[in-house]
């Protein structure tokens, strides 16, 4: 990498007071759940990764909220992410880490560490009612009210972070809008990147990965008051009930896509495989040790499974690396597919 | 959500539900925008894309104001559409390249709405080639529609016509509407970035230059695929 | 409807080529409009020693020493006085400009506008292109300097023809063109394509569709005997190309259907000499673009290029496309000129026809071939000449040439000659005797448009209508 500290400075930005240096510093609360993959029945005429060949895969999962503040508040508007670990047979893993944001907010390490500081949750005041006549006489939608204890939040730095910098637009006003799931299991996880996926034939297709869930998606009331502790118990009943299951849609990228920019969603048209199913049905029992403690890792790849360009994800092999050790978290598996080791 | 902000902050956040604050909001406040920054009205139909999956199973969705909306004015132009059945579906088969059609009234509108791949304007030219009579007479029914009549005669005019009439597609992704403004305005798209928190206001007067708008380019069952890709696998033959 | 045809009316270069050794297109302003205006008089009255006259379209007995010709952007006829209710008669394509029609065209990414090479990135001042053709530099020069005396002269072009009618790539062009009633051409003696209705090429003549007429801009005078162009400034990527045929042939010579692309000891009957990898290039190349590199047609001759009488005409112009057809469905033959082969628009066959004018440019004493002069630019200068932008150069280029919507077997790839490819993407299958396929992939861009413009070609009638406005 170009700039040797970039991965550090990366990590250090996410640092945010009413975090925890014992925790991840951002996703910071969390749930682990077991289950396996059975790739669809044409997921292998496309990739020749082990997970996709056909035969059950069993799979970690951790939920988390985006947030990195140490106190848990499920309830508050945040981005969600799915971490997903595929435990190969041969013993190797390769992970899947997703988000609520079908987006992110900057096409490059560099600009995301402008982002982190000019997005760090910071004090902030209530938008006061005369403000708030001002901006509906604007047509501009005011400043969402605070939540109860609700003192620090990312919202104005992005926003005017956002005014600044058109490419993060779509992730910021996407974001500021995304709500709080029912359920984990209730919400479309979106991988952002693009990878590189070879079929058997050798041919190289750039995709992207979308988790939706069967159930179907559904948030919570905005409108209600938003309850701080529910989402780590709602799944734990729903899978004491029945398994949760997600289809793994993937779309291919086509000329002119934005391959290697993850601020650049693909419109909802490109060719869509249904590569498979996640089926989970377990809540991990010891969440200390065989979910928090775990390290994922977007750069943790296996055979049939590249990178792409984007500088981005390229990046956050390290980030979460380093992270990882920062916490004294069990070291993500050495990853075995060369492309990474770039 | 739960306010503590006091009684007068409860009271202005129920005044977008307030019939007074609504009107003031449709009379005054959305007039003065208008008046302020007036949005030229967007282009109908899909957006010229470089990819194939763009160009494939594109939506036209045409309305066009009947002359007379009338139930005998509505009878007439059902009629039109009955008596050329034949006339259409063999017109559409042999231009090859539309996934599904159809005609609709609604309210004082004719709208004809369809599914199709390929550019916009050699769907209606070769669709004019074949059926043009049939088009004459849908457009005689139509408001200003007469000045197209021959249409084999006036390919080019009816073609920016119908574009015209085709509804405007909001983009997929809502943030795209600050440079599509942009372009319509002869400006170069978000540069500098518009302020993020004008999108609203934006989409509000974007609606009073195109009040029907299709939102967003659709879902596809099968994206990416072509009408004579899915007749071929089919084994129907193309 | 006025029918008459006096092909006297008619700019020379509209349906037929000059065939000379050079061509010069000045790219020109209307600063002056009068003096403009005074130039185009002269220009077709042709008594004026000072002003080059316009070439017509009639048989000459003795060759002229030079041709010139000229085309108007819609920024032209306006900067020239054109009342705007007769601008408002023009078609919309035209109206807008090329530069409107970029993404439609697959001018985007390093083919974008914004990157073309000036003046062509400032369309609004262009408003005349020029043509002049002539065997010798001194005949050009001295035209443009008789043109500069009346137009800003914003950038000028200069090309030539390769031996053979060759184009970079190594492709004998120049081939298969319209042809129509009434012409009597002797280059299109033998051909026995379908003729093809005056007004495929001129405005105000029945068109392929059956009842269609595009519509003649008003006055008539204006518009009547006019056509349209779309003047193109295409780099051609010549090493890229040459470099894809080497990749190309060494995956196809571990490719286990290898046999069925070329029968083991047949490589002398794709050229003399060839070893085997050299063969495979050829037929990689002369699959792309539906003709061997010599011109041979690829569906009247699959297996062979060396055939007895290359230039007869059943090598030539004189075959067709159906199901069985060995010339692939995404040849470059094919998707722009689908013939009378099966394609789903069935209504569109031959309605979308083009004639086709074009030389060659770039530096003449470097190798294009050569990597290390990959700083140099080679290309075409190329006229696609049809009544109706529209319906003819937009509906080949954004539905067929690229997109491929004539077969579902190719819908979704590009021209792998001259297509908007990206090498994540592209594809082209290659057939093979048993009626398979291989895919190839990987295709870069290695055509890319470094300038151009929609020009109106207007009869004389029509050049002495402008010469007349005032304004
Ligand atoms: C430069 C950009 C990014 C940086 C610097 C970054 C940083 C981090 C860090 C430091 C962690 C904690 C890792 C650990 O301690 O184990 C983390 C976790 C996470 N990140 Fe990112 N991230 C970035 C982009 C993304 C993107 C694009 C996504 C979504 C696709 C994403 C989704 C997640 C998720 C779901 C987790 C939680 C993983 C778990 O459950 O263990 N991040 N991120
Ligand atoms: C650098 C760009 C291009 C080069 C070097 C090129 C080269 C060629 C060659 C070698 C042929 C075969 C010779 C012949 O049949 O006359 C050909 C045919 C043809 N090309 Fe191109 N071409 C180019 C771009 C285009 C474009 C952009 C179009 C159309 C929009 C086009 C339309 C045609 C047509 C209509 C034919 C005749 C096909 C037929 O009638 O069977 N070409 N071209």
């Amino acid at each position: 990498m170009e700039d040797p500290g970039i991965a550090e400075r990366l990590v250090d930005s996410l640092v945010r007071p009413d975090g925890s240096p014992k925790k991840r510093p951002v996703h910071t609360i969390g749930i682990g759940a077991t289950g396996s993959f059975l790739a669809s029945h044409v997921a292998r005429d496309y990739c020749i990764s082990k997970h996709f060949q056909g035969t059950e895969t069993p799979v970690t999962v951790r939920f988390s909220n985006g947030s990195g503040s140490a106190v848990q508040h499920d309830g508050w508007s945040d981005v969600r992410g799915m971490a997903t670990r595929f435990h190969l047979d041969d013993g190797t893993a390769t992970d899947l880490i997703a988000m609520t944001l079908p987006e992110f907010f900057t096409p490059t390490p560099e600009t995301f560490l402008d982002f982190a500081l000019a997005a760090k949750p910071a004090k902030f005041s209530r938008e006061s009612p005369w403000r708030k006549i001002l901006d509906m006489l604007k047509l501009t939608p005011p400043m969402r009210d605070p939540y109860p204890g609700e003192t620090v939040r990312p919202d104005e730095g992005a926003m005017r972070f956002a005014d600044r910098n058109g490419y993060a637009q779509l992730a910021v006003f996407q974001a500021a809008a995304i709500g709080a799931p029912a359920s984990y299991d209730r919400a479309s996880y979106h991988a952002v990147h693009t990878f590189v996926i070879t079929a058997p034939d050798g041919t190289r297709r750039w995709v992207r990965f979308t988790w939706q869930p069967i159930a179907g998606v559904l948030d919570t009331n905005p409108n209600a008051p938003p309850e701080d502790v529910y989402l780590q118990d709602k799944l734990r009943e729903r899978l004491a009930l029945a398994p949760a299951r997600f289809s793994l849609m993937m779309s291919i990228g086509e000329i002119g896509d934005a391959f290697d920019d993850p601020t650049r969603p693909w419109p909802p048209h490109r060719v869509r495989v249904m590569m498979g199913t996640l089926t989970l049905d377990t809540v991990v029992k010891d969440q200390e040790a065989d979910c928090e403690r775990l390290s994922f890792n977007p750069g943790l790849l296996t055979d049939g499974i590249e990178p792409s360009g984007d500088l981005v994800l390229r990046a956050r092999k390290d980030v979460y690396e380093i992270s990882s050790k920062r916490r004294g978290a069990v070291p993500c598996p050495f990853s075995r597919s060369q492309a990474n080791d770039e | 959500m739960t306010n503590d902000g006091g009684w007068f902050d409860r009271f202005v956040d129920s005044l977008p539900e307030r019939g007074w604050f609504k009107f003031l909001s449709t009379y005054v406040v959305v007039p003065y925008w208008v008046w302020r920054d007036p949005k030229p009205k967007l282009p109908g139909g899909p957006r010229a894309s470089a990819q194939p999956s763009e160009n494939v199973q594109r939506m036209m969705n045409l309305i066009m104001p009947l002359k007379d909306s009338s139930p005998i004015g509505r009878a007439k132009a059902a009629l039109a559409i009955a008596q050329n059945v034949d006339e259409i579906f063999a017109g559409l088969d042999n231009v090859g390249t539309v996934h599904t059609a159809r005609f609709l009234l609604l309210d004082d509108y004719i709208c004809m709405i369809s599914v199709y791949d390929g550019d916009f304007s050699n769907y209606i030219r070769d669709f004019i080639a074949t059926i043009g009579s049939v088009f004459d007479e849908v457009v005689s029914l139509v408001e200003g529609g007469d000045d197209l009549i021959p249409t084999t005669h006036n390919v080019e005019r009816f073609i920016d016509w119908v574009h015209a009439h085709d509804l405007f597609q909001a983009p997929d992704f809502p943030t795209d509407l600050f440079g599509l403004q942009d372009t319509a305005s002869g400006r170069s798209p978000d540069s500098p970035p518009h302020e993020l928190r004008s999108l609203p206001r934006e989409l509000i007067l974007q609606l009073n230059a195109n009040p029907n708008i299709s939102l967003g380019g659709g879902y596809r069952a099968y994206p990416g695929f072509s009408a004579a890709q899915v007749r071929g696998k089919f084994g129907v033959g193309w | 409807m006025n029918t008459e045809f006096d092909s006297n009316d008619l700019q020379g270069n509209i349906l037929r080529g000059y065939r000379r050794d050079l061509v010069r297109y000045l790219i020109l302003e209307v600063d002056n409009p009068a003096a403009a205006r005074r130039f185009l008089a002269a220009a077709v009255a042709g008594n004026n020693d000072a002003v080059p006259a316009i070439t017509r379209e009639k048989s000459w007995t003795r060759k002229p020493g030079f041709c010139f010709n000229i085309g108007l952007t819609y920024e032209g006829l306006r900067a020239l006085g054109t009342p705007s209710d007769c601008l408002a008669t023009f078609p919309t394509e035209f109206v807008q400009g090329m530069t409107h029609r970029a993404i439609k065209l697959g001018d985007f990414g390093t083919s974008a506008p914004a990157n073309w090479a000036p003046p062509f990135n400032h369309p609004e001042r262009v408003h005349v292109v020029a043509s002049v053709y002539a065997n010798d530099t001194p005949q050009l020069d001295q035209v443009q300097d008789q043109v500069a005396r009346a137009f800003n002269v914003l950038g000028v072009r200069n090309g030539y023809n390769l031996e053979d009618d060759k184009v970079y790539f190594g492709y004998v062009d120049n081939i298969s063109q319209p042809r129509f009633n009434r012409i009597d051409d002797p280059d299109q003696a033998k051909v026995d394509e379908p003729i093809d209705p005056l007004g495929t090429i001129l405005l105000g003549y029945p068109t392929r569709f059956e009842d269609v007429l595009f519509r003649v801009p008003s006055p008539a005078e204006l518009g009547h005997n006019g056509t349209f162009n779309a003047f193109r400034i295409l780099a051609q990527d010549v090493a890229g190309f040459e470099r894809y045929l080497d990749t190309a042939a060494d995956a196809l010579l571990r490719h286990p259907d290898v046999d069925q692309l070329l029968a083991p000891g047949e490589e002398d009957r794709i050229g003399a000499g060839l070893d085997r990898h050299g063969a495979l290039r050829e037929i990689v190349a002369a699959q792309m673009c539906g003709r061997w590199r010599n011109g041979v047609s690829y569906e009247a001759s699959p297996d062979a290029a060396v055939v007895p009488d290359p230039r007869a005409p059943k090598f030539r112009t004189n075959f067709d496309y159906d199901r069985t057809s060995r010339c692939p469905a995404g040849s470059h033959m094919r998707r722009v000129n689908p013939r009378g082969g099966p394609i789903v628009q069935r209504i569109a066959n031959y309605t979308r026809r083009l004639v086709r004018r074009g030389m060659s440019y770039g530096p003449r004493d470097v190798d294009p071939r050569k990597p290390e002069n990959d700083d140099q630019e080679w290309g075409l200068l190329g006229n696609f000449i049809g009544a109706n932008l529209g319906a003819q150069f937009e509906a080949v280029m954004c539905d067929w040439l690229n997109l491929g919507l004539q077969d579902p077997n190719i819908t979704g790839s590009n021209d792998p000659l001259f297509g908007a490819n990206s090498p994540e993407s592209s594809w082209f299958d290659l057939t093979l005797r048993n009626g398979g396929t291989i895919r190839l992939r990987g295709f870069p861009r290695f055509v890319t448009t470094r300038g151009g413009a929609y020009l109106f070609l207007p009869s004389l009638p029509a050049i002495r209508y402008l010469s007349e406005l005032n304004g």
